[in-house]
């Protein structure tokens, strides 16, 4: 070997082709602490850790056999006392004097390989990451599936329910039609005239109004407003007005009638758990023979005489509203009247909408009834229209 | 093409040859079919012979992998078996390098009827030490060995670049050297070894069903002797022959002797 490749700054082999050493420079000697006697002739896996041998069968050998060059291929050599030293080699195969041999340089490589080593666990660290954030990414389109499945669902349920809420608005129309029927039709003769004017909050009304001829020339009269608006408020309302034709029908005293009221409604709460629902009333009699007015008022706004001198007096309440108190005394006032004036009774919808005193300048209008009734509706309608929300309103007028 | 022209295509299958009979070569780990390319066209005069690459080896369609299923090495015992189904084949002859004896090996336990004989190039059940069993290796050795799979795989791509420079004025040979042996995905090669190296299909060879010929390297440090000699004392019907040579691969380094020896085997039988 020639002195200048024999002390080349790095180490050269020469293999046969079945991996035996045929020669072997000093730098690698000296860099593996073996003698050249040593290595002649032996295998190469003589300078190669375990792993190194194994990967030297299934790449090297194969590699060098196939394309007769290698580059930068990278394993281990294991000095004579067994510590490793990691090398980068370069091979080239080719024929001399008719056979072929493997020609290799060896670098060792201990500083490069750490960096190498850093930038593996870098690639680890990164492919881990990577993987995680697939799983990641995997998880949160199931989610978004899922998602995405309920959002279908909550579009159909609300759909039901838009149906369902279509169906409830159209019983309820029906209820409100009922409601409307069910109320007893004005009417007028040579004794008295009678006017009505109903009107409820959205859906169903508290509010309840009804009269009739008790006998000639005695008319009967109730005007009630059940605490509250809509389905309960209305069938309570309803309820009474049953209970209250029955009776009058049966021709109950005023007395009967209001303490029948009062212990219906106590008895449709009996087992309601707390709730209760109260009502204001009037019952009033006119006895166009006597010229005499009989009436009880529960809590509800004072009724208004209206007398031919337009002279006002009110009917006051004297008790608390019916369904609050068990064992409540009704007593009934009279008042005795000249013929030419007039009634009005109202729920408190109406004091709501128009204030007492407009009020009672309208009622005392030298007017006919059914004239005083649209201004009265008219100043109603004003309200409905800038009012947010505006509670169930009825009233009666009533020429005697 | 067959009628199943997605396995042909996924294991880049190669059918050349006359005869009867067939002979279908599996490369071993970290190759692919171009290592037979001294030893199978021997062959072809009197066999239809088969060549493939498995699925992440060679022209394979890469797109085919699948981590779970090439997780063990029953997902390439799959590829032979698939190939065997498209190519009808039967009692053909299955010549295995490496690790592709033992696959060769567990798809005949499978499918019986695909196979006659085995041949053998180094293989080995285990490659780990289990006392009293020896497989040549301790398992930090074989962590070694992935380590320097890991190390090598950029060094590799530069090398093929270069060739493919030197032989600019022949196109044709350039393309060949470019998908040459060795020549696998990184990530595909690691997950391969594990598979490999790490296997131990020892309980395996007693159910041997089919004939075998083990082709042993007198020095071969990947699949010892004592591990070759094992290998045949576990298996019926089987014969070990040694090529007195150093190396994991003499259908490479020894071409001539490795077909002598299989010529010598095929001419028993019948």
């Amino acid at each position: 070997m020639d002195r200048q490749l024999d002390e080349a700054p790095c180490g050269f082999l020469m293999l046969s082709d079945n991996g035996n050493i045929l020669s072997v420079n000093r730098t690698l000697l000296e860099l593996l602490g073996f003698d050249r006697y040593d290595l002649i002739n032996k295998h190469m896996n003589q300078l190669l850790t375990k792993p190194s041998r194994i990967f030297c069968q299934l790449y090297f050998f194969p590699l060098i056999r196939h394309e007769n060059k290698i580059e930068e291929m990278h394993f281990s050599l294991q000095k004579k006392g067994g510590e490793e030293i990691p090398a980068l080699i370069f091979a080239n195969r080719h024929k001399k004097e008719g056979v072929f041999v493997i020609e290799c340089v060896l670098v060792p490589m201990h500083q490069r390989l750490e960096f190498e080593s850093e930038i593996l666990k870098a690639r680890n660290i990164a492919a881990a990451a990577l993987k995680e954030a697939a799983e990641t990414n995997k998880e949160l389109e199931k989610v978004l599936c899922e998602l995405q499945a309920k959002q279908k669902e909550l579009i159909k349920l609300n759909k039901q329910k838009e149906q369902y809420q279509e169906r409830i608005k159209r019983e309820l129309d029906l209820a409100k039609n009922i409601q409307g029927i069910s109320l007893s039709t004005p009417f007028s003769n040579e004794e008295i005239s009678i006017s009505a004017y109903y009107q409820s909050s959205n859906e169903l009304s508290g509010d309840m109004y009804s009269f009739y001829q008790i006998s000639p020339g005695k008319y009967g009269f109730i005007i009630l407003d059940v605490m509250g608006h809509g389905i309960s408020s209305a069938l309570i309302s309803m309820s009474l007005r049953s209970l209250f034709q029955l009776l009058i029908m049966k021709g109950a005293t005023a007395e009967e009638i209001m303490a029948e009221l009062d212990t219906q409604l106590h008895l449709l709460f009996r087992n309601g758990d707390g709730i209760k629902h109260y009502c204001t009333a009037i019952f009033l009699t006119i006895d166009t023979n006597t010229k005499e007015i009989e009436y009880i008022n529960a809590g509800h706004p004072p009724a208004l005489w209206i007398g031919r001198d337009t002279e006002i007096t009110e009917f006051k309440s004297t008790i608390p509203p019916i369904g609050i108190f068990e064992d409540l005394t009704f007593r009934k006032s009279s008042f005795a009247y000249q013929e030419g004036g007039r009634l009005f009774l109202y729920t408190d919808g109406v004091t709501e909408a128009i204030s007492a005193n407009t009020l009672n300048l309208l009622v005392k209008e030298q007017e006919p009834i059914h004239a005083i009734k649209e201004k009265i509706v008219h100043f109603l309608k004003l309200d409905e229209e800038i009012g947010i929300k505006v509670d169930d309103r009825c009233f009666l007028l009533i020429e005697v | 093409m067959g009628q199943h022209p997605k396995i042909t295509h996924r294991n880049n299958v190669k059918v050349s040859g006359n005869g009867s009979k067939t002979m279908i070569f599996a490369h071993g780990f970290g190759c692919d079919q171009n290592m037979w390319r001294w030893t199978a066209s021997a062959f072809e005069q009197d066999y239809q012979v088969v060549l493939f690459d498995y699925v992440g080896s060679g022209k394979s369609d890469i797109s085919q992998y699948d981590q779970e299923k090439y997780e063990s090495l029953h997902g390439y015992v799959q590829d032979v078996l698939d190939i065997c189904d498209e190519l009808q084949l039967e009692d053909a002859i299955f010549v295995g390098h490496s690790v592709s004896s033992i696959i060769g090996l567990l798809a005949s336990l499978e499918r019986p009827q695909c196979f006659s004989n085995l041949i053998m190039i180094g293989p080995s059940p285990c490659y780990l030490n289990k006392p009293p069993y020896y497989g040549g290796f301790e398992e930090e050795e074989l962590h070694g060995l992935i380590d320097l799979l890991d190390k090598n795989y950029i060094g590799w791509a530069k090398g093929f670049a270069a060739m493919v420079m030197a032989n600019e004025d022949q196109p044709s040979l350039a393309e060949e050297l470019m998908i040459s042996i060795c020549s696998t995905d990184p990530v595909i090669a690691r997950q391969f070894a594990i598979a490999t190296f790490f296997s131990d299909y020892r309980q395996e060879l007693a159910k041997a069903s089919v004939p075998s010929l083990i082709i042993q390297c007198s020095d071969d440090v990947v699949a010892p002797k004592a591990v070759g000699e094992y290998m045949h004392q576990n298996m019926r019907d089987s014969l070990i022959r040694v090529i007195d040579a150093a190396g994991h691969c003499p259908h490479l380094s020894h071409p001539d002797q490795t077909v002598e020896l299989m010529r010598e085997y095929l001419g028993t039988l019948d």
